[in-house]
């Protein structure tokens, strides 16, 4: 079958060429409908339930994703509050206030703040805190003083340390934040002002990661290609030849993107990365495929005869390589996670089109080759043979492996077992502002904010009461109607048409009751209007006694956990509905800090908030409770975004509950970004771990399929078993966090490591087909063979250093581990399976 | 016997209403006048109209706020005024009836155009007399979305105004504020009629030139001679929330006494005045 198409596209090179042309135009074409996405909401489905519930919380409290701008004065003897700052805050906030996208409203910053104070005895005042820039020191020091006796304000729009101001800027969507961003740098060169600013955020991390991914995707991988040509270069010296590779590695990464793309799906984090984990396994079977084409062609020869005798021996490992690695990749679709689901699949396909490409495309360009143009090859190939240093250091490797296996193999095991070790230290944890370098203005800005404040990430803590109660009090009006016929006023057609025309309200009858009630007081007549205010009066009452979150002991359980959460030191600040109470109830009472508490009545909350209600901004109150009540949310502030600070926060919660209970009928939810990272982060490990076992069951069994012995099968386990081992091992040690390029490269790991025991384990056999001796074989083995393997790892290690440069810390996790699995592969190949062949060789056949 | 009664009120009821229609119809025939050319004439009326119909006047009213996600919430209460002078200053008293845990929370608003209102509030679950002081009067009325300033009135010194277009309904005025910084507006136009001199609507335009709040009279009704905005609506056009304000049982020169506009009242709600008087027939 290998040979019939090999023979094929050696008949008709043009034929193939064309097909392949057709085919990478086609798909290229689709490049233009390309969709980014770089919403990390998006690594959970849609349906899955923290994020509805997220999504559900943010829209009951109007709630929309923030930026952050920050304005720091670290010169000035009082911080930022000095006239030219607080000008430069106004005049910010008001331009940032105009911006498509950012929602008005809902905009917090000093100058659209308001300020409760006292104004002489028994009275209260209401203004706006900074509605224009202070001109006097006077008037600087009074919003100093203001802010400072407001909770609700200190530490989110001024810090403690009163040397940073912020703004927070809610938007529309995530995918604008970046383009707004860019709006207010604009507007903050136009400042005249000597502070600093910052913008930071998780929607400005994640845009912004979306923005630079793209310049990444067109320098990195472009610039991985050309050292990867180059290494090609060095080796084969042969440019007409090597060009074959490197067309055929773009139009396996063309091809796959185009069709990702067209088959409609977003280019997520995840799948921008799909390039470059492609180049280089699209390159790896050619190279094994020219390296012992070189080797065979001698000037004179017919290119054709050479090539299929290669295909005849490299065909079956080369499949086999390719549906390991493979389904290394397909594993990925196992995860709960779409946009790894959908990464996994299409390297998947790719590196299965890239061995297409690679038995037929390869053969055919060479067929097309004159061989004028392969006449320099084989002469500086073999030259070097002799010469090189992989020729001469290779052969050495072969002798100290097999002559110390004994040493060699419990090295190996004590290597394994401290690596066990060091995967049992991993630390789980992720940050998108850690996608960027340290030197990265979000990153800096992430630094600078978070350490004056109480923190820029967001997380919401709901309680909602669930409460049965909502049903109508039949009995009692029967009973209201009777008295009232006694009185001689007949109110039963009256009745009789408000409840027919709410018998369909099912939801929440009760409300709808009260609707009609006050309509009907409203029209009422003067005879029956007490008797409809008596009905009202009731069924108004029962509406406020189910307002849970107003009762004084609903408040007070809130209190508690805030407490308990601010006094833990996980997080910045938190606050709610109970802070908004207590401080409009500490100025209604003369502003005494000793009434700064909850009233003690459910209607003295509710006139508190009343009072509120009349200030500038009563729209605050709804991003607190719901406007029946039934809901409040705590927001906290938390200065670390890292899902390990996170976690803690929530098992701090869990166990608070434990210890003391929620009220009945009370239910608690998560919601916001720093919760859902952590959430997709759990799934994202767990989904992992059980691809990863899958994988590596599935890739043992084809093994022992391929070489058709549990013994071979085995052995080709070694090389990827002690590889995966290892880097996570030295992840453990080093403190690397275990993120998400560290997750996905589990499944490279596997998928690439077993190339080489594949390609050494078939080709040590057929050696020993042709000596009949173990130990000859492996000799043979570290000539040519050898060679081939090491120049594989050698230009794929090398090929992605350029990803080091990247600004994005995910694509210099790749580029650095990419080397090191396949240094570390290559070596264990090389030293460990000689040196058990060495020992077991009396058994193996 | 009941019956009969409530079938009297019925027919007396279809009848008002068939008179009001017929008043109003006849005022929109009324349209021989000449066009006013004069601005500051023109924001007189209107201010008059709208805000000093008769030397008092008491009105139930309902307002119903919803937000942007449709869910409402009721508020009621009864208002009481009394104008010193047609276009000066005037007393108002505010009390709430619904919801229950706000029953009986009273507002006292001494207004003096042009300058400072005098504000008090009597909360009775705090049992609290509370003077409020306010840098402005764009301060939100009991968390709707409706201004104190759209209860009581814009002071019509405080902006500069410019009739734009006269056309055959409505005079068309742009007003800027004289002084921009305690206001949330750039500009607001209003459409008065030209016939009852309602300001019919007024539209809200920001600093980015975008029309971001509407105040609308839905239906006007002729009461006692007066044209009245019996149901008015709020719109924020940035959120997509409204508030309603629907007003009923509105009487004018009751001769409500001036006493009765003092801080007295607010820990003693003047029952007589605020109980729904007895139909005039």
């Amino acid at each position: 079958m290998g040979n019939r198409i090999v023979t094929f596209s050696l008949n008709n090179p043009k034929r193939v060429m064309w097909f392949v042309a057709i085919m990478v135009v086609i798909l290229a074409a689709m490049f233009p409908r390309i969709h980014v996405d770089t919403d990390p909401e998006n690594m959970l489905p849609t349906d899955q339930s923290d994020r509805v519930v997220h999504n559900t919380l943010k829209k009951q409290f109007s709630l929309h994703d923030m930026i952050v701008v920050g304005v720091v004065n670290d010169t000035h003897a009082d911080g930022i509050y000095n006239h030219n700052s607080l000008a430069a805050i106004h005049q910010l906030s008001s331009a940032i206030e105009q911006i498509d996208g950012v929602i008005r409203e809902d905009l917090r910053s000093l100058a659209t703040a308001d300020n409760v104070t006292q104004e002489g005895a028994g009275t209260i005042r209401f203004e706006w805190m900074m509605n224009q820039a202070p001109k006097t020191q006077q008037a600087v020091s009074r919003i100093k003083e203001a802010v400072n006796h407001l909770p609700m304000l200190q530490n989110t729009l001024v810090s403690g340390d009163g040397k940073a101001a912020g703004i927070y800027v809610p938007i529309v969507e995530k995918d604008q934040s970046y383009r707004i961003a860019e709006q207010i740098r604009e507007i903050i060169t136009s400042l005249d002002s000597d502070d600093q600013f910052h913008i930071t955020g998780l929607p400005i991390a994640e845009d912004t990661f979306g923005v630079e991914m793209f310049k990444q995707m067109a320098i990195s991988a472009p610039l991985a290609g050309l050292v990867i040509f180059i290494m090609l270069w060095i080796f084969f010296r042969n440019l007409s030849l090597i060009i074959a590779p490197m067309l055929m590695a773009m139009a396996v990464v063309i091809s796959t993107m185009g069709l990702l793309i067209g088959m409609g799906y977003t280019v997520h984090i995840m799948s921008s990365m799909i390039p470059i984990f492609l180049m280089p396994i699209a390159v790896v079977d050619s190279v094994h495929l020219l390296s012992e084409f070189a080797d065979r062609y001698k000037p004179g020869k017919s290119p054709k005869q050479v090539v299929t005798e290669v295909m005849e021996h490299l065909f079956t490992p080369m499949l086999f390589t390719s549906v390991t690695s493979s389904i290394g990749f397909a594993s990925l679709a196992l995860t709960p996670i779409p946009p790894v689901q959908v990464f996994g699949i299409y390297t998947a396909l790719g590196i299965a089109l890239a061995f297409v490409l690679t038995v037929t495309f390869i053969p055919a360009y060479i067929a097309l080759l004159s061989e004028k143009k392969l006449a320099t090859l084989g002469s500086r190939l073999h030259e070097q043979e002799s010469h090189g240093l992989l020729a001469k250091a290779l052969p050495h490797v072969g002798d100290f492996s097999i002559h110390h296996a004994r040493i060699i193999l419990p090295l190996v095991i004590i290597l394994f077992s401290v690596s066990v070790y060091g995967i049992s230290k991993i630390q789980i944890n992720d940050n998108p502002v850690y996608w960027f370098d340290e030197q990265h203005e979000i990153q800096v800005a992430d630094r600078a904010l978070n350490s004056h404040f109480a923190g820029t990430y967001n997380a919401f803590l709901v309680l909602t009461h669930e409460s049965a109660e909502s049903v109508i009090p039949t009995k009692q009006i029967e009973q209201w109607i009777q008295r009232a016929k006694k009185r001689g006023v007949d109110l039963t057609a009256d009745w009789a048409a408000i409840q027919k025309r709410i018998e369909t309200e099912q939801e929440n009858p009760l409300e709808a009751l009260n609707y009609e009630l006050q309509v009907q007081l409203f029209n009422a007549e003067i005879d029956s209007l007490d008797y409809w205010q008596e009905l009202a009066d009731m069924v108004g009452t029962a509406i406020t006694d189910r307002k849970y979150f107003q009762k004084p002991d609903a408040l007070h359980y809130i209190e508690s956990l805030q407490q308990a959460l601010d006094e833990s030191g996980y997080v910045g600040k938190s606050s709610a509905i109970t802070d908004l109470v207590k401080t409009v109830y500490r100025e209604l009472l003369g502003g005494d800090q000793q009434n700064y508490r909850i009233p003690t009545t459910s209607n003295a909350v509710a006139q508190t908030i009343l009072s509120f209600q009349g200030s500038h901004r009563p729209q605050d109150l709804w991003h607190m409770v719901t406007p029946s009540y039934h809901s409040a949310a705590i927001w906290l502030q938390l200065n670390s975004g890292d899902n390990i600070d996170m976690t803690k926060v929530i098992q701090f919660v869990e166990r608070y509950v434990e210890q003391n209970p929620l009220p009945d009928n009370v239910r608690m939810d998560w919601g916001g970004l720093t919760y859902i990272n952590v959430v997709w982060q759990d799934e994202m490990v767990t989904g992992m771990v059980g691809s990863l076992i899958g994988a590596f069951l599935a890739v043992g069994l084809i093994m022992i399929l391929l070489f058709r012995s549990v013994t071979f099968g085995l052995l080709a386990m070694i090389p990827l078993t002690v590889t995966i081992t290892l880097i996570y091992g030295v992840i453990g040690f080093i403190g690397k966090d275990y993120d998400m390029p560290v997750a996905i490269l589990s499944s490279l790991t596997l998928g690439l490591s077993v190339d080489f025991a594949i390609h050494f384990l078939e080709r040590t056999r057929s050696l020993y087909k042709e000596t009949g001796d173990w130990l000859e074989a492996l000799k043979q083995m570290y000539q040519e063979p050898a060679r081939a393997i090491s120049r594989n790892a050698i230009v794929i290690a090398i090929g992605f250093t350029p990803l080091l440069l990247a600004p994005l810390t995910p694509y210099q996790t790749v580029g650095i581990f990419l080397a090191a699995i396949m240094a570390i592969s290559c070596v264990v190949t090389f030293v460990a399976l000689p040196a058990v062949i060495r020992l077991i060789h009396p058994w193996l056949k | 016997m009941n019956i009969k009664h409530t079938v009297i009120q019925r027919f007396n009821r279809v009848i008002s209403r068939a008179l009001l229609a017929v008043c109003t119809i006849s005022l929109g025939m009324n349209a021989g006048a000449e066009d006013l050319d004069d601005v500051d004439q023109i924001v007189q009326k209107a201010n008059l109209a709208a805000f000093y119909s008769g030397v008092d006047g008491r009105a139930e009213t309902r307002m119903q706020i919803v937000d942007e996600q449709g869910r409402k919430q009721t508020r009621q209460f009864t208002i009481l005024r009394r104008d010193h002078r047609d276009g000066g200053d005037q007393q108002y008293l505010v009390f709430f009836s619904y919801p229950a845990d706000i029953r009986g929370t009273l507002f006292l608003v001494e207004k003096h155009p042009g300058n400072d209102d005098d504000r008090w509030l009597y909360l009775p679950g705090l049992d609290l007399v509370k003077r409020i002081a306010a840098g402005d009067k764009r301060t939100s009325f009991v968390g709707s979305d409706f201004f104190y300033e759209d209860v009581s009135g814009r002071g019509i010194t405080e902006d500069h105004h410019h009739l734009v277009s006269t056309s055959d309904q409505f005079y068309v005025v742009q007003n800027r504020p004289k002084d921009s910084i305690n206001v949330e507006f750039s500009e607001y136009t209003v459409w008065i009629d030209k016939q009852t001199f309602m300001p019919m609507k007024t539209e809200y335009t920001d600093n980015s030139g975008k029309i971001y709040r509407r105040v609308e009279a839905l239906q006007v009704q002729i009461i006692q001679g007066f044209p009245t905005a019996t149901r008015m609506k709020v719109s924020n056009l940035r959120t997509g929330g409204y508030t309603l304000n629907e007003m009923r049982f509105i009487h004018y020169d009751m001769g409500i006494p001036a006493d009765l506009f003092s801080e007295r009242s607010l820990r003693n709600p003047p029952r007589q005045w605020l109980k729904r008087p007895k139909p005039a027939n």
